[in-house]
């Protein structure tokens, strides 16, 4: 749908955003729908809040109504609603922002002094799937995500989440292919940690019952 | 013999395909001997599905939905 990269979705934004520039109003009701999920879902994978994502949703959808003339398409329409709800996102989160995020250092591989790893690590990637719907591991992943630093949430959730491609993370963050790389990969291996923590604590929890 | 420092750092390019072969084969090499780094990679795929899977389920709720469609509806007639 909106975000999604098939020509014809693509022709069709096009000629909504054109028809939209020029003053034919019903195109941005179809606009909005093609992208109302898509802002929602980011807005509130990052506030973890529905009511700020409902407002999220609303200034964005707004803005895009009466901005669209500012839209030069130098990047991709997509590229350009992602970037307005980042901006109103951060908007809403700096009002009551308590820095909960932690270093991300603590949480990288550690390796010994001839660069093998130091820990045991427990392969559990066997039995995690139907964990999937457990209300408690879909808690533990959606806390993980949120104790990400920002910088390497948004590449996550982008890059992973959304499941955009490398080069457009770069143009919607103004970023260049190897920063969003190695911030992507920094996220995965936070994000590893930990739910290593959580797997392995709950297969003993298992066993001792 | 590449250690496990330097396979986990490519790790992200290996997965995606973006390293020379020789260099991919060397990871591979490594990963042959090493049952901890084997568990890493496995669960390195794990976590990227995981989360891709438990977040992108949301949706928006249909209250919140029909409220979008009034907010549509006003603006574009305003």
């Amino acid at each position: 749908m909106g975000f999604s990269e098939p020509k014809e979705a693509k022709a069709e934004e096009e000629q909504l955003v054109k028809d939209l520039q020029a003053g034919k109003t019903e195109s941005f009701e179809r606009l909005a729908t093609l992208f109302q999920k898509k802002i929602y879902a980011l807005s509130f994978n990052l506030t973890r809040n529905a009511m700020d994502s409902e407002d999220v949703t609303q200034e964005v959808l707004l803005t895009l109504f009466k901005k669209i003339h500012t839209f030069q398409g130098k990047s991709a329409f997509s590229s350009w609603v992602y970037r307005i709800t980042l901006n109103a996102t951060y908007m809403k989160l700096r009002s009551r922002k308590k820095d909960q995020s932690i270093s991300i250092e603590e949480l990288l591989p550690s390796f010994n002094g001839s660069g093998f790893q130091q820990e045991k690590i427990q392969d559990w990637s066997e039995n995690t799937e139907s964990l999937l719907f457990d209300n408690e591991t879909r808690e533990t992943i959606q806390k993980a995500v949120d104790l990400l630093p920002d910088k390497e949430k948004i590449v996550f959730l982008l890059r992973d989440v959304e499941g955009l491609s490398t080069e457009k993370v770069g143009e919607i963050l103004e970023l260049t292919v190897p920063a969003v790389k190695s911030r992507l990969h920094r996220a995965r291996l936070f994000l590893r940690k930990k739910l290593a923590n959580y797997f392995e604590e709950y297969k003993v929890r298992k066993e001792t019952k | 013999m590449i250690c496990c420092k330097e396979c986990l750092e490519l790790l992200h390019d290996y997965l995606e395909g973006d390293l020379q072969p020789e260099v991919s084969t060397s990871l591979e090499e490594h990963f042959e001997d090493c049952p901890p780094c084997i568990a890493f990679v496995n669960t390195y795929k794990s976590t990227t599905h995981l989360c891709k899977t438990t977040l992108n389920s949301t949706e928006i709720p249909d209250i919140v939905k029909e409220r979008l469609k009034e907010f549509v509806d006003k603006n574009k007639n305003a």
